[in-house]
């Protein structure tokens, strides 16, 4: 279980997470909305400790994991595994290097150099692109792969990572309808075959809908929504976010997975909820 | 009298688009003045006048006319000289080169913005490369010379220490122009800080520090031909005995071969450098 305490952070006079109090059962798949500026992005960050905060606690299985330090910091990070909206992949080398980036914390100084990583791992590495249907890429220099393929390469990296939570940035903000829909898929389908905890930031809702058992709705940098997605009615909407609704500023058609699986993948939340 | 003219109501609003004020003019003119008169100052100080200049016209004439038809060495004994000298050069510039990189890489990163937090520590490492930068190769040489003996050995080391400076801030340049982002996606998987400069950093800027040596060791062997000249090993030390001793036809043959050399190295390091910011 994975607990945020009163969690925040300012830069300078920005809240950009302002007393943040949430507790994430195992397992769950959890969807974050809010506008841009909300604070999703710092709230993910926090968690892995990309930033530190300026007062609050993270808590991971009764571990406090805002005290940890060095190599304890490192596993934590790995053991929390990070997909960014750009992807951040290493363009210049190839696709299977990036994937064992993922193992990067189990190495010191000189394998590093060597940039040497065993048979196991690189086994471990194949095995994470087979999941994601990119093996035939895997020698592929990952700066020549399309979009959607190298949010699936970071998915790989991070499924080599053994996370116990997968933090995912608008993982689907920068790709085109089908290839949203596939990288979302793929999240759904590790949050249950592996039942690796999930925390997804989305821009858009009907997509939070879709995929997430649960939702959080983030503006100015506080929790002002939390629950199942049945419960976050247009009223609600209205409610945190105004007239102007939550999609007001960008276009749906272009990041929304709805017109491919979601009226289907909807239905199927509602039942479970 | 304003009224008199055509565009009185627009000269009225727009005074200065029609006359040029007198201090503005007075600038021009000082400035011309700045320029023009050291120049002359200059040239009548160095003895120019035409008479000298249609007798080095005259001379640099007969000079040129010895390039054709060109002078080909008739035995291997005199071929193997001038090649193997040739081939020094070409060797001290890619020692020199490869030299000055290796001790310019790890000073690289102490310029480097985004390795290097500690502003005073990155700025005086900066100031360094500058002041290193500032003495000329030759002057090395000459400095060289005098500690290890003449021959292509201080050449090499005039090589490489007049590099380290310009290496090192070039270098720092292309590790500044890497993208943040590969660096959080290893920070991400729980690198540590040298992880991320070997795994995010290193790709993206070594095409480009590769690609910076080649064009310098290039640039190299064109300037290592001077070296020579001073006594610092190479062909230049050749090339200076054949002007010394008036025989022009053979010099000429040497300077068409070191613009050979000096073009083929260029070809190659431009294919080179291509498929490597290319791939
Ligand atoms: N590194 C930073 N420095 C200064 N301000 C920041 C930084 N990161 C985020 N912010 C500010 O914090 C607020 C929340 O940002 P962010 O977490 O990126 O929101 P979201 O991901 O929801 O768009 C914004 O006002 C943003 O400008
Ligand atoms: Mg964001």
């Amino acid at each position: 279980m994975l607990e945020l305490f009163s969690l925040k952070k300012t830069f300078g006079q920005t809240r950009a997470v302002d007393d943040v109090t949430l507790s994430i059962e195992a397992g769950q798949m959890v969807g974050i909305i809010g506008r841009s500026g909300a604070g999703k992005s710092t709230l993910l960050r926090l968690v892995n400790r990309l930033t530190d905060p300026t007062s609050g606690t993270i808590m991971f299985e009764g571990r406090d994991v805002t005290k940890l330090k060095a190599r304890e910091l490192r596993l934590w990070r790995a053991s929390c595994a990070m997909v960014f909206q750009q992807f951040n992949l290493v363009e210049r080398m190839d696709v299977l290097t990036n994937v064992l980036i993922g193992r990067i914390a189990h190495h010191g100084f000189l394998s590093s150099m060597a940039r040497h990583f065993t048979d196991e791992e690189k086994a471990m590495a194949i095995r994470a692109l087979e999941r994601l249907d990119l093996v035939p890429q895997a020698l592929q220099r990952a700066g020549t792969l399309s979009g959607g393929q190298q949010q699936r390469v970071a998915i790989a990296k991070a499924l080599v990572q053994k996370p116990k939570i997968m933090l995912a940035d608008e993982p689907i903000a920068s790709l085109d309808p089908a290839n949203a829909t596939r990288v979302m898929d793929a999240l759904r389908k590790i949050n249950r075959e592996d039942g690796i905890t999930i925390l997804v930031n989305l821009h858009t809702l009907d997509t939070a809908r879709a995929y997430c058992e649960r939702i959080i709705a983030m503006r100015d940098g506080q929790v002002r929504f939390d629950g199942t997605p049945h419960q976050l009615t247009p009223e609600r909407i209205h409610e945190i976010y105004g007239t102007e609704g939550l999609d007001e500023d960008i276009d749906e058609a272009v990041t929304s997975t709805s017109f491919v699986s979601g009226r289907s993948a909807n239905s199927r939340v509602y039942e479970a909820v | 009298m304003m009224d008199a003219s055509p565009f009185a109501d627009l000269r009225q609003r727009v005074p200065g688009a029609f006359s040029t004020p007198i201090t503005t003019r007075l600038i021009r003119y000082a400035a011309f003045i700045a320029i023009i008169a050291p120049a002359v100052f200059g040239f009548y100080l160095f003895g120019f006048s035409p008479v000298r200049l249609a007798q080095g016209l005259t001379r640099l004439g007969t000079i040129v006319s010895f390039m054709f038809p060109p002078y080909v060495w008739t035995t291997w004994q005199e071929w193997k000289e001038i090649l193997k000298a040739l081939g020094e050069t070409v060797a001290m510039s890619f020692l020199g080169t490869l030299l000055g990189a290796i001790v310019a890489f790890p000073l690289a990163f102490l310029g480097a913005k985004n390795i290097m937090p500690l502003g005073w520590l990155r700025l005086s490492a900066r100031r360094g490369f500058d002041a290193l930068r500032a003495i000329e190769q030759i002057v090395l040489a000459l400095i060289f010379i005098r500690a290890f003996g003449l021959g292509p050995l201080p050449g090499v080391f005039a090589i490489a220490v007049s590099e380290i400076g310009t290496f090192a801030k070039l270098f720092a340049e292309a590790i500044e122009n890497t993208s943040r982002k590969p660096v959080d996606g290893v920070l991400a998987s729980g690198g540590s800080r040298t992880q991320t400069i070997r795994f995010a950093i290193m790709p993206q800027a070594m095409p480009v520090i590769l690609s910076i040596m080649l064009y310098n060791f290039e640039s190299n062997t064109r300037s290592g031909t001077i070296l020579g000249i001073v006594g610092a090993g190479g062909i230049g030390f050749f090339l200076a005995d054949r002007i010394a001793a008036y025989r022009w036809p053979e010099a000429w043959s040497i300077i068409f071969l070191i613009v050979f050399v000096v073009y083929c190295i260029d070809l190659s390091s431009a294919w080179l450098r291509g498929r490597i910011i290319g791939r």
